[in-house]
């Protein structure tokens, strides 16, 4: 019992300096620079990011891409000196607001960028906006984060789960392929693909001749749901898997022998990263659409892959190139507000990038509208790329 | 594709996951029977053989790549339960709870040490040349790898039934399992027999993965998904017995792949339905023998 007391004693203290935080707004959150004993004003950043756990490769490229922009920049965001403030996310929000919260808190940072699972962007709205802090999501793509419940202080410089899934939807209609089947993992993100595809490829007066939803993370073996797929009389297959699924899924759709009877179309993310190397020559012809390819050849990207390359000897993948673009638009926010650091006048501030890797793009809304560009996975010299097929012009979060 | 092509599909796929899962919870049936000891670590023995496979072979394994991951698999196998059998032994008459605190606390530290290691991708391996690709007979294609592991784990499922059921070494086991104070009465050292279940047990898990890679491919959490569908495997197949957990790991394995074909929309509750199902019939398990831990 007196366990009990306890818990919630601690619990009611953890709620109460919650809601003190709310109320003092966390010291000076108007305005003026802070100086600091070297000289020159800093501004803090907290960078929340997977470092354990599932998506840790993810958190390693938005800390790399991160970094890069800073290097780059004379560790400068805006003309002040950038300090950083690591926190790990985890792999949900049982994890990841409690990080977030400690950012806030203890480090008393200015403004926080990162955030991979959407459940945690979702998990710290309310103490986002209960300081006035801006949060710059560099991953997470629910469309609920910036949909009609949205906090005016949470803007993103990734993507929304149905805008990848939906540029693909309406290429493959454009196309004339008729009858596409469509699988993806049983949760959020995997519904929002599956009805992002779906809305745009039956605009396009295609059908979709079937869908599956495997178990989240609790598939090995695709090989029922892969039966499923090749008795449906569908001419392809649209997928979206991420991590260790989208191995085993790519993997298993070679094997069975699928691949060379119907063509795999996916979101970028099932080939992109990490798990391109796993998947091997399981991997090549896959298509897949998505806002960023490495193999881009404008100037920006030009530049940022040969310092990418420099720094880290890989390839750079789009987690890194959100969170390039999450430092350049915070960078230019804050030269536009001269350099206060407050929430209000930051979401005011914030534009989309001129010069970003990934081609300009701005925002609509508080997501980008960006470009999509066609990728076909192929194999240069021993390593597996994902080449640009075609640029499928922009779209907008609400696809 | 015709109804026969697929339920040949699904059954074959059943029964190479099955034997897997036996060779993981074979293991863990025999250190629970044998050692009254709950091996939580038992899943890191299992990815440990499927980082073992990636380390030796790199992403496409050869022959002998294989037979060496194979020798160093049995290796850390013994090494590992050893450490186990040594970490556990001053529990041995302290309640399962504090062991499986132990074995937890092991399997993290081992998690994290992987992390360490091999990072947090995802290690994926090919099969030595002749074992990858597929065959295609009319029309119908599978995994060859598959079908090598079908034949492969009903071997090794066979070696291990055989050696419980058929050896002196194996009476020696279910006898420790049945009455440990009669064993050492008659002048058996139990100590040796449970360290050699142990040990047994572990390399098999170890191999288990080994043979695995290929299909799991080892990344950092895989440790406690086997873990579980080990966990479940002995439950229903009762403890310290190896016939039960082989009936129900191919039975499980026939659930997954045959069930989730049929009940797509009920895929997620297949396995713990299967679970509760068997449980509300035989709540001590298909085969469930009286633990040591009964007899004292």
């Amino acid at each position: 019992m007196g366990a009990a007391r306890i818990n919630r004693r601690t619990l009611l203290g953890f709620a109460a300096a919650v809601g003190a935080a709310g109320v003092t707004g966390c010291g000076n959150s108007l305005g003026g620079a802070t100086a600091n004993a070297a000289g020159g004003a800093t501004i803090k950043i907290g960078l929340v990011i997977p470092q354990s756990g599932v998506y840790a490769p993810l958190g390693e490229d938005i800390r790399r891409g991160w970094e890069l922009w800073l290097a780059r920049n004379g560790g400068k965001l805006g003309g002040l000196r950038a300090v950083t403030v690591v926190a790990d996310e985890g792999e949900g929000p049982q994890t990841g607001v409690p990080a977030v919260q400690q950012l806030l808190q203890r480090d008393q940072v200015d403004v926080l960028v990162g955030i991979v699972n959407s459940a945690t962007a979702l998990g710290v709205r309310d103490l986002v906006g209960g300081v006035r802090k801006l949060l710059l999501i560099a991953n997470a793509g629910a469309g609920e984060i910036t949909g009609s419940g949205r906090s005016p202080y949470i803007w993103r410089t990734s993507f929304t789960n149905a805008q990848v899934a939906a540029a693909m939807g309406r290429h493959l209609a454009g196309t004339g392929l008729r009858r596409a089947y469509a699988i993806a993992p049983d949760y959020v993100a995997g519904a929002e693909a599956i009805a992002g595809f779906s809305q745009a490829f039956r605009a396009g007066g295609g059908t979709i001749a079937g869908e599956s939803r495997p178990p989240f993370g609790k598939t090995q073996d695709y090989q029922p749901f892969l039966s499923r797929i090749q008795s449906s009389g569908a001419q392809g297959t649209f997928c979206f898997f991420g991590g260790a699924e989208s191995v085993a899924f790519v993997k298993q759709y070679a094997q069975f022998g699928l691949s060379g009877r119907m063509p795999l179309y996916a979101s970028g993310f099932l080939v992109e990263g990490g798990v391109l190397a796993a998947q091997g020559d399981a991997a090549v012809g896959v298509l897949s659409t998505l806002h960023y390819t490495a193999e881009l050849d404008n100037p920006a990207n030009v530049a940022f892959r040969t310092a990418y390359r420099a720094a880290y000897q890989v390839a750079p993948t789009v987690y890194a190139v959100q969170a390039w673009d999450a430092a350049a638009v915070l960078s230019r926010a804050l030269e536009k507000t001269g350099g206060a650091r407050d929430g209000d006048s930051l979401a005011r501030a914030v534009e989309g990038p001129a010069d970003s890797p990934r081609g300009p793009w701005t925002f609509a809304g508080q997501s980008p509208r960006q470009s999509f560009y066609l990728r076909r996975v192929e194999s240069r010299g021993g390593e597996l790329v994902n080449t640009v097929v075609s640029d499928l012009g922009p779209l907008d979060a609400e696809a | 594709m015709a109804g026969a092509d697929v339920a040949a599909t699904a059954v074959l796929n059943g029964l190479a996951v099955g034997l897997l899962l036996f060779l993981t919870a074979a293991g863990l049936s025999l250190i629970f029977g044998m050692m009254d000891v709950l091996n939580l670590a038992h899943g890191s023995l299992f990815l440990a053989g499927a980082y073992l496979a990636w380390w030796v072979g790199g992403d496409r394994q050869t022959w002998p790549s294989l037979a060496a991951a194979a020798g160093a698999a049995v290796l850390v196998g013994i090494l590992g339960g050893a450490v186990l059998a040594l970490l556990a032994a001053p529990l041995a008459r302290r309640s399962h709870l504090e062991q499986a605190l132990l074995t937890l606390g092991v399997a993290l530290i081992a998690g994290d040490l992987f992390s360490a290691l091999f990072g947090d991708d995802v290690r994926a391996t090919v099969p030595p040349p002749g074992l990858d690709g597929t065959i295609t007979v009319a029309g119908w294609t599978y995994p060859r790898y598959r079908l090598v592991l079908v034949v492969v784990g009903a071997v090794l499922a066979a070696a291990v039934y055989w050696t419980v059921e058929r050896t002196l070494l194996g009476a020696l086991f279910r006898a420790t399992v049945a009455d440990r104070d009669m064993v050492a009465a008659i002048g058996m050292d139990p100590r040796r027999a449970r360290v050699a279940a142990f040990a047994l047990g572990a390399v098999l898990a170890t191999l288990a993965g080994l043979l695995g890679a290929p299909i799991y491919h080892a990344r950092p959490g895989l440790d406690l998904t086997i873990l579980v569908l080990a966990l479940v495997v002995v439950v229903v197949g009762g403890l310290g017995t190896v016939r039960g957990p082989l009936l129900a790991a191919l039975l499980f394995g026939q659930v997954e792949s045959v069930g989730q074909a049929v009940l797509p929309e009920f895929a997620s509750f297949l396995l713990f339905g299967a679970l509760a199902a068997v449980l509300v019939v035989r709540p001590r398990g298909l085969f469930g023998a009286a633990t040591a831990g009964a007899a004292r």
